[in-house]
């Protein structure tokens, strides 16, 4: 009974985590919806799993690695969960580092007059992670033309 | 008018607001920084136009994110009081002075608006009534004694803005912001500000199904500390 309990927890925390996967990948969500609810049919009814067992051959030990298998795998889709949390994490970072070394719209300061428009290069901070080293390498085209000229 | 306050709005795709918005916090002299979210509708165009500094992340991350890109913006420009905004226009630029006021009067580091002690218009039963769980479950998590857990119009002092980190990108942020408040054992004080909920605000607004997402994301934080 305890063990049931868990398992139908667990497999109840994959159905959520599919119904907020559904929007982003709905595949994904209902692969894993099906499995998950198809775990907790076979957690409280595992005569049926059984008789699956039976029908295609495989005795009833199959139950346990059953039961295992499901456990391995929310193990797994949680520790990618975390992975993936961490990466993001990291590319937070690097963005954030990315965009506060770009600012280059500065509106003057103390009170403006209503309507008024402020000088923006704000296409160039778009682009601008990438913008230097493009103006370096075309600053190195130029001078190797004007040395291969002079 | 306090000199080195900065008002933070993070903005993504809020092209029909952020001008009205960034203008009338202009005209009321405040300093604004939106941060552009990767937008992809003019957003941050808009802003600079209207008169905002604009940070302009290179890829789409959050309102988390956008907050703490903003916040760490605002203290490398020397800000004492930073004010975090909603960017589609729900929030009223005359509350900002009485957050001001609190955090000297009280000698607090966190002045969070409260739409409960104040005034909402148009807000959707539903919505109020998620709103007062999520206020319980703060209660709950933090220990913080809130009318209104999810209000994006806050003030804070240099102190305190330096003493909180936002790691969670996304719509969990606001209830990480209370988790580090409660964490930082600082002052905080509750202050009645008014919220006004139009079609566009609502539309742009968090769906009762991302609080699921919230419980997620804040449950994931907890396992990778």
């Amino acid at each position: 009974m305890i063990a049931q309990v868990i398992f139908s927890l667990l497999l109840c925390s994959v159905l959520l985590y599919a119904w907020t996967e559904y929007r982003r990948s709905p595949v994904v969500a209902l692969l894993s919806f099906v499995v998950a609810a198809a775990g907790v049919y076979f957690v409280w009814v595992p005569a049926h799993s059984t008789r699956l067992a039976e029908f295609v051959g495989i005795g009833r030990g199959v139950d346990l690695v059953l039961y295992t298998w499901v456990a391995i795998s929310l193990i797994v889709l949680l520790n990618l969960h975390l992975k993936l949390r961490t990466q993001l994490e990291l590319i937070t970072v690097l963005a954030r580092k990315i965009a506060l070394a770009n600012v280059n719209v500065r509106p003057v300061e103390g009170r403006r007059e209503p309507g008024a428009t402020s000088v923006s290069t704000l296409n160039d901070a778009r682009t601008s992670p990438l913008k230097p080293h493009a103006a370096k390498l075309d600053e190195g085209r130029s001078r190797r033309k004007r040395d291969r000229s002079a | 008018m306090h000199p080195k306050l900065w008002v933070i709005c993070a903005a993504y795709n809020e092209a029909p607001a952020i001008g009205r918005v960034v203008t009338e916090l202009r005209r009321a002299g405040y300093k604004v920084v939106v941060v552009d979210d990767g937008s992809t509708d003019g957003t941050g165009q808009i802003a600079a136009a209207a008169g905002a500094t604009v940070v302009v992340q290179p890829i789409n991350l959050g309102q988390g994110a956008a907050l703490q890109t903003g916040i760490d913006y605002a203290l490398s420009q020397d800000a004492d009081i930073l004010v975090t905004f909603d960017a589609d226009g729900q929030h009223r630029v005359s509350d900002i002075p009485r957050l001001v006021d609190a955090l000297g009067r009280e000698r607090a580091d966190f002045a969070l608006g409260s739409r409960f002690l104040g005034q909402s218009y148009n807000l959707p039963a539903l919505r109020r009534w998620v709103l007062h769980a999520a206020t319980v479950f703060t209660r709950l998590t933090t220990g913080l004694r809130l009318t209104d857990s999810h209000n994006g119009l806050r003030a804070l002092t240099r102190q305190g803005a330096a003493a909180i980190r936002l790691r969670q990108n996304r719509m969990a942020h606001a209830s990480e912001i209370l988790a580090e408040i409660a964490r930082s054992g600082r002052r905080y004080v509750e202050v009645p500000v008014t919220i006004e909920y139009t079609a566009y605000s609502l539309a742009k607004g968090q769906r009762i199904g991302d609080s699921v997402m919230i419980l997620r994301d804040l449950f994931a934080q907890e396992l990778s500390r």
